[in-house]
């Protein structure tokens, strides 16, 4: 039973449970933000103290939530471009369950203090092995599955998932390669490889192929320019592994590591825009349907975020706007807007549309969807502004060399705004997590069937 | 398999082992820097102290490299100074100050005190209470902590006993800690000193002005460790190399121990908490924190001496 064969049994369970482990990965995220405001909230408890729950919130919402919806959402597509039944539903059932379980131990040996302390991989090493296994079945399913295909041609969404699934095993394995002792820069280089790329060629990769796929999917309107869609992955395949070391630019690295750095960094503004203008231009004259379309919403909103971080991003790596952004909380600010305002959205999205075509039924609340939708983007939007604000005031405390109890004081506000604008995303999503629960427990829906088009089965049809 | 396919497979392939090639191998064959001056072999119990720092998550607050900006932070760092930083420790974020010199800053006491609950040093820090820590931890921490950047913004070094004057303690006849000897230590010093060091002595007296070497501001924290030795030493004994008159040939002993009693007053940046932190105790942090917070908020807070009528005019005025 544990194991089913049963079609899209596995693209469910993985984002079922990926829905439970966002709104424990915000819970941990919303703890730590508390904390700033009350740094004594902890009590000297060990496994509550922010440094601990940092790398827990962090794992959590990367490992537990963003791929294990990532890969419930392509175990989705790729059966549906393929037009054949996925290659090994029982494996993937089991990868299922040993990354659950995975997720399981990482936070709690996380905050336990059992960290490899290297960014985003602080995993210990028994979880890395599993995770790894996990990600190799996957390869396997997915590549055996597009193998076997009916349809010959290969939409776009499937090059960036089969991109993805080539990509990050190799990835994966390289940061955390601890049986390789390397000396302290060394061991920085590798890990910026590693904790750049984990983003670039898994996040991203995934996160773009299934806005290709949900974009025409929901506003029924074919994509703008196939040709454009293709430039845009050959350019992310050739730009965006090697840009890591924009991480430690100011770090005393070899200067031409540095270089080819902040070069790719910059080029990455080409997928960038060929994807969005693709996207965009899909969107030409249908943007009424933002109105009454939710899933689309949720999408478009990602999108737009997109071109917020991508366009930061890559001015962020100049050395100039490096020089005086470096180690502020304009940088988390930056990756909670690719992580959280990005991909989680474009996953929402998806998770509305699939989700009920997978359980063949409506979903419970169309009200709660759209309260989710506003919690999350207005508590967003607040959090990623306050984030970008403390950025500046920390920027110009460092570069006035000024003692930073001198100016810490100035942020006092700042954190509580932080902490607020997240409460209401938490908030947002505990609604998301009630909503799914109900749809996978078959409540009866509160709302008539055609309100939502494409959250509703009736209407458009598998 | 479609043949139409085997030529962009290669083609990742190809391109993602030369990136592989280019950014983790290339930099591992041939960066390979010499060991600094600075690069710290840990003793064991430093190293113990480093996967304390690690376990406990400060990498997530804390950097450990000074850029080319930073001021107050001690010299640019090198590549040769963590050749034995494994795993690596740099950091990405910066809620609290650099720490790659962080060795010397501070006596082993105040970082004690600080871990247990940094608001009782630093009133307002967001930094978290490790008080979780048990007592051989946290002497390795702070091990660990003391022997980055092998000391080399030592600063406490100055805060220095000599014999001879540690003897004068026994023939002190005036209270330093009494507000009378504080207010005739003002009177001393707004005659004698408030020309170089100003009246608030935070340095910018008018004589500062054509003086290379500034005047001392008695404002900045560390300070905070003087004791009256120390203070009676300095004053007593000048600064040689600067115009900082040995005080001992013009004011007597009584004189001087009234001015320590009044530059132990002058409010310091960041001010301690009344506490001190060799008395504070891991189980009873929050008491003592709400305890000195209240006895704080009892007390006014900036120059403690007042003044009565318009403030003294700068060079003497009273
Ligand atoms: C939430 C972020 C945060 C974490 C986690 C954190 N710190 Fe701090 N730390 C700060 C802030 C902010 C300051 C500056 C204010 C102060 O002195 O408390 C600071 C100050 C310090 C100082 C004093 C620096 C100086 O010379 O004034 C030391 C030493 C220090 N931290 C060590 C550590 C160690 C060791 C850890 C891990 C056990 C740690 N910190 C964890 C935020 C943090
Ligand atoms: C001619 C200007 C001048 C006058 C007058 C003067 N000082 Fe100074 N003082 C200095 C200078 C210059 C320094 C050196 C600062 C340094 O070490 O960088 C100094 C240093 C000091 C220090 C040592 C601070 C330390 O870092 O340990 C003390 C204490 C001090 N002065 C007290 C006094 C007192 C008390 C008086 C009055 C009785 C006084 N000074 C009068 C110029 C002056």
């Amino acid at each position: 039973m544990l194991l089913s064969d049963k079609e899209n049994s596995a693209s469910k369970f993985f984002i079922l449970t990926a829905v439970f482990w966002l709104v424990v990965g915000m819970t941990l995220g919303l703890t730590g933000a508390i904390e700033f405001v009350a740094p004594d909230a902890s009590t000297g408890y060990g496994p509550l103290t922010f440094s601990r729950i940092r790398p827990a919130h962090v794992n959590t919402v990367a490992f537990g939530w963003l791929s294990m919806a990532n890969i419930g959402i392509a175990l989705y597509i790729v059966p549906t471009l393929t037009k054949v039944k996925l290659f090994n539903e029982k494996l993937a059932n089991f990868v299922c369950i040993l990354w659950n379980l995975a997720i399981l131990a990482g936070i709690a040996c996380l905050v336990h203090g059992y960290s490899e302390g290297r960014e985003y991989a602080e995993l210990p090493v028994p979880i890395d092995v599993v995770v790894l296994i996990g990600l190799l079945s996957l390869s396997y399913v997915i590549y055996m599955t597009v193998i076997h295909r009916k349809v010959k041609k290969l939409y776009v969404s499937l090059w960036y998932i089969l991109g993805a699934f080539f990509w990050m095993p190799i990835v994966y394995f390289i940061g955390n390669r601890t049986f390789v002792r390397l000396d302290g820069l060394n061991d920085a280089i590798v890990n910026w490889f590693y904790g750049h790329n984990i983003l670039g060629m898994w996040f991203t990769t995934l996160g773009v192929g299934i806005a290709y796929y949900m974009i025409p999917k929901l506003s029924g309107k074919p994509l703008w320019s196939h040709s454009l869609s293709m430039l845009g992955f050959w350019t992310i395949a050739f730009f965006y592994a090697p840009t890591g070391t924009h991480h430690i630019l100011q770090a005393p690295v070899p200067e031409w590591l540095k270089a080819l750095a902040v070069v790719f960094s910059v080029a990455l503004v080409i997928p960038v825009i060929t994807v969005l203008t693709n996207f965009f231009m899909t969107m030409k004259g249908s943007w009424w349907q933002l109105a009454n379309n939710l899933p689309l919403r949720f999408v478009l909103t990602g999108a737009l975020f997109y071109l917020f971080t991508c366009i930061q991003g890559p001015f962020q790596a100049t050395r100039s706007i490096n020089w005086y952004i470096h180690f502020t909380q304009w940088v988390p600010g930056h990756a909670h807007a690719a992580l959280l305002g990005t991909f989680t959205f474009f996953n929402f999205g998806a998770i509305y549309y699939i989700l009920p075509r997978i359980l063949g039924r409506q979903f419970y609340s169309v009200g709660l969807a759209k309260a989710h939708y506003w919690f999350t983007f207005i508590g967003f939007n607040i959090f990623y502004f306050v984030f970008t604000v403390i950025g500046l005031i920390q920027a110009s405390g460092w570069q006035q060399g000024m003692e930073v109890s001198q100016w810490s004081i100035a942020l006092e506000p700042y954190w509580f705004y932080r902490a607020f604008g997240g409460a209401l995303m938490w908030f947002g999503n505990v609604l998301f997590l009630i909503n799914v629960f109900m749809t996978w427990r078959g409540a009866k829906p509160l709302d008539p069937p055609d309100e939502e088009p494409a959250m509703s089965v009736k209407r458009t049809g598998v | 398999m479609n043949k139409n396919y085997i030529l962009p497979g290669f083609v990742i392939l190809v391109s993602f082992s030369l990136i592989i090639f280019t950014t983790v191998l290339l930099p591992h064959f041939i960066f390979h820097p010499e060991p600094s001056e600075y690069a710290v072999e840990y003793t064991e119990l430093e190293a113990k102290g480093r996967d304390i720092y690690r376990r406990e998550g400060c990498v997530y607050c804390h950097s450990q490299f000074v850029r080319l900006q930073d001021r107050g932070f001690g010299p640019l760092v090198q590549a040769g100074d963590y050749v034995y930083d494994t795993p690596n420790l740099l950091g990405t974020i910066r809620t609290g100050p650099d720490l790659s010199n962080e060795g010397g800053k501070h006596p082993d006491a105040w970082h004690k005190a600080h871990f247990i609950n940094p608001r009782t040093i630093t009133p307002g820090s967001i930094m978290p209470p490790f008080v979780h820590l048990k007592e051989d931890d946290m002497e390795a921490l702070i091990a660990y902590v003391q022997s980055l950047g092998k000391k080399r913004l030592k600063k406490y070094d100055r805060i220095y006993r000599p014999d001879e004057y540690v003897a004068k303690l026994e023939k002190r006849t005036v209270d330093v800690n009494s507000s009378a000897a504080a207010n005739a230590g003002r009177g001393i010093f707004q005659q004698n000193c408030a020309t170089c060091h100003g009246t608030h002595g935070l340095g910018n007296g008018p004589n500062a002005i054509a003086l290379a070497k500034k005047p001392a501001n008695f404002s900045r924290p560390f300070y905070k460790d003087y004791d009256d030795v120390t203070w009676f030493w300095r004053v007593s004994e000048g600064v040689p190399g600067t115009r900082m008159p040995q005080w001992r040939k013009k004011l007597t002993d009584e004189q001087m121990w009234y001015l320590v009693a009044f530059l132990k007053t002058l409010p310091r940046v960041n001010e301690v908490y009344p506490h001190s932190y060799e008395t504070l105790e891991p189980d009873k942090w929050l008491e003592q924190l709400k305890a000195s917070e209240a006895e704080l908020n009892s007390e006014p807070k900036a120059m403690l001496i007042e003044t009565k009528g318009p403030p003294p005019m700068a060079g003497g005025g009273h």
